[in-house]
Formats: structure tokens, C-alpha cells, sequence
């Protein structure tokens, strides 16, 4: 018979042995932006549409939309969709943003928002409430053509993403 | 509504974005005072139920929400307070609890109890108050004066995460002035919340 604590030991060791790492993260490392960052992001020229989405991984209705999200920006990106995913984690969360989008397969630049909160809201839209998700459609000149709080599916973004793309020859 | 949302705020925000679209404007009396509502001591009861003599706090706030567990000792403590200073006060989870277990009724009680509410924490069971309200996350505070009209409407203070660096104590310094019958110093702020789940 085995010594307890020589048991012990090998039990211990086979539990190291059998606990599942976390696979590496494939995503980006978001990128901190306060919102001038975010808004210079939104009006950096070169695109037909931006569609921007506040998320963040404590929010069960932004997980639940992120596979209609990035269909949306994978469909239009060649038809020059911008998307910026704006993670609203908590300081100190930024691994577990990572980890998600990781798991979300993302595979462009994301951001993290920086400073404080109130300043944050003020500072994207003032028809924003703060509640998440949050999401902002602008044409390809900068002007926000559509803005929603809550939830959103694949058809209701596709249209929208639409309307902002078609409205990049309006002057 | 939540569900809702993305098909009726775009018509109206894309065409005027104003300062959070749809929330009650300040200067609005109290929408739904009359509605009961059931309180986490089973029994019915209306915002005109707790109406106080120098101001009425209406908080929609709910279980799960981490923004709403942050404030929620923050919550608690003013609530707690300036009740005896005679500020009505009443705590509502619009939250549908199939979304959010944790949102649930019992799930209140506990929490009310725990955390030692000593105010209602009140079922808005259709959410048709914080519709009425144009309440859109959690926690977000509504103060109205001792005539019933909207003097504060935002949030708690400036720092749901650190507590001790907070610079703006929005809600408590709005709770003072209407207790002293004075002008609030800031009347509209935002935060970072989760948007209500509203019960389709």
C-alpha cells in the first residue's frame, strides 16, 4: 500500500496534469479608447459605413448577438463596412474580453473602453442611455443614420448596415 | 421592450438624437403612480403608496445586473436614510426572470432582506412602469420633488466600480437639496447599465 502522502502527492500531480488550460488567445488584445478615440475611429476616412457596437462580457443580450454582429461585418466588409467593437469591461477584465472575442473567432482590431463612464456615454452620443448593448450605424461621412439599445438580429442589422451603405453617395 | 427596442428607437433617435430619447423629461410628473405592485412583502402597492412628504426616489434596479450590484449598498444606505427625512422611496425590477433567473421574485425577497431594504423592492410585472418612465437600464434613479415633478434622473454617482473615488455623488446631493426643499445641483447624468429585459 501507497503512503498517504505519496498518494497524495500523485493524486495532486494528476489533477495538475488533467486541468484544461485556456486555449491562447487568437483575437487582437483590444485597444483602450476613450470616446474622442472611438469617434476618430468612426471618422477615419476610407470607409462606406461604420457600425459600431458597445459590448461587454457581463452582458448576456451582447453575447447573444455577437454571431449576428460579426456575420453582419464579415458580409459587408468587402462592400467597406467598418465595424468597431467597443468592449465596456470592467478595468482589469480586459483578459476575459480577449477571451471572448478568442472564442468569437475575431480576428480585427477591437478597442476597451477607457476613462470614466459618465464621460464615456457623454462623449459617444448623447441619445445614448449607458445601457448595453448599444449600437450606432454611421455612413461613410461620419453621420449617424441609425442608433438602438438593446438586442438586435441578423436581419434587422443587415438592413440597417444596408441603408448606411446606400447612403454613401448622398451628399 | 428591450426585444423591441432595435425596431422603435432607431425611427425616432436617427431622426432627433436627443439626450436619451424616450426618458422621462425633467419637470414630468410621476407616470404610473397609481399601479400596483408587488412588494417583497406580498403585499400590492403604488409609487403614490410611498410618495413622501419632501420628495419621492423611484430606483429601477434589479438582482443580476453587475452595475446594479455595485450600487446596490450605495442604493440601500440613501434609500435607507433619507426616508426618515421624508423622501419616499421604492426600489422596482422591471427585469423579466425568464431572461434573468436571478431576477426573480424570490430571489428578490432575499436580496431585500440581505441587503436590509428597509424601503420597497416592488414587481413591475408587465414593465409598463418603466416604460411609462422611459427607464432603459439598471440601476437608474428617478427623484421627484415634494410637488411630484422630475427633478433628478441618472445615476447613482460617478464610480459604480471604486466606490471610494467617487467625485460626484449625483443622487445623494439631489436627495439633500429635495429634502431641503432646494434646487438640485445636477439634474440629468448617465452611466454604464444593463439595459432593462423587458417582459415581451
Amino acid at each position: 500500500m501507497l503512503p498517504v502522502s505519496l498518494a497524495l502527492t500523485l493524486l495532486l500531480a494528476g489533477s495538475v496534469r488533467y486541468a484544461p488550460d485556456p486555449p491562447p488567445p487568437t483575437a487582437p488584445a483590444p485597444t483602450p479608447a476613450d470616446a474622442a478615440a472611438v469617434k476618430a475611429e468612426i471618422a477615419k476616412p476610407g470607409a462606406s459605413a461604420v457600425l459600431v457596437n458597445v459590448w461587454a462580457t457581463w452582458c448576456m443580450p451582447c453575447q447573444e448577438e455577437f454571431p449576428d454582429l460579426l456575420h453582419v461585418a464579415r458580409e459587408f466588409k468587402d462592400k467597406g463596412l467598418r465595424t468597431l467593437l467597443v468592449s465596456a469591461d470592467f478595468p482589469g477584465m480586459e483578459i476575459e474580453a480577449r477571451q471572448f472575442l478568442s472564442r468569437q473567432k475575431v480576428d480585427f482590431a477591437t478597442f476597451i473602453k477607457a476613462g470614466k463612464d459618465e464621460e464615456f456615454v457623454n462623449g459617444i452620443h448623447d441619445a445614448w442611455s449607458g445601457a448595453l448593448p448599444a449600437t450606432f450605424v454611421y455612413d461613410g461621412q461620419g453621420r449617424l443614420v441609425r442608433f438602438w439599445e438593446g438586442k438586435a438580429s441578423y436581419p434587422f442589422l443587415k438592413q440597417r448596415v444596408e441603408e448606411a451603405l446606400a447612403r454613401k453617395e448622398t451628399p | 421592450m428591450i426585444r423591441k427596442l432595435p425596431f422603435v428607437l432607431p425611427l425616432v433617435l436617427a431622426v432627433a438624437p436627443l439626450a436619451h430619447a424616450g426618458a422621462l423629461a425633467i419637470g414630468s410628473a410621476i407616470p404610473s403612480a397609481d399601479v400596483k405592485m408587488k412588494n417583497v412583502d406580498g403585499k400590492e402597492m403604488s409609487i403614490a403608496d410611498v410618495k413622501g412628504t419632501a420628495g419621492t426616489l423611484v430606483v429601477f434596479t434589479c438582482n443580476h445586473c453587475p452595475f446594479a450590484k455595485m450600487w446596490e449598498s450605495r442604493i440601500v444606505e440613501l434609500g435607507n436614510a433619507y426616508q426618515s427625512k421624508g423622501i419616499g422611496v421604492v426600489a422596482v425590477n422591471a427585469n423579466d426572470p425568464t431572461v434573468a433567473a436571478e431576477d426573480g421574485y424570490d430571489q428578490m425577497v432575499s436580496r431585500a432582506k440581505e441587503k436590509g431594504f428597509s424601503f420597497p423592492y416592488v414587481v413591475d410585472s408587465t414593465s409598463a412602469v418603466a416604460k411609462a418612465f422611459g427607464a432603459a437600464r439598471t440601476p437608474e434613479a428617478f427623484l421627484f420633488d415634494k410637488d411630484g415633478k422630475l427633478v433628478y434622473h441618472g445615476a447613482v454617482d460617478d464610480n459604480g466600480q471604486e466606490p471610494e473615488k467617487v467625485e460626484n455623488a449625483y443622487l445623494k446631493n439631489a436627495l439633500e437639496a429635495v429634502a431641503g426643499g432646494k434646487a438640485v445641483p445636477v439634474a440629468e447624468t448617465k452611466s454604464i447599465g444593463c439595459g432593462i429585459k423587458f417582459r415581451s
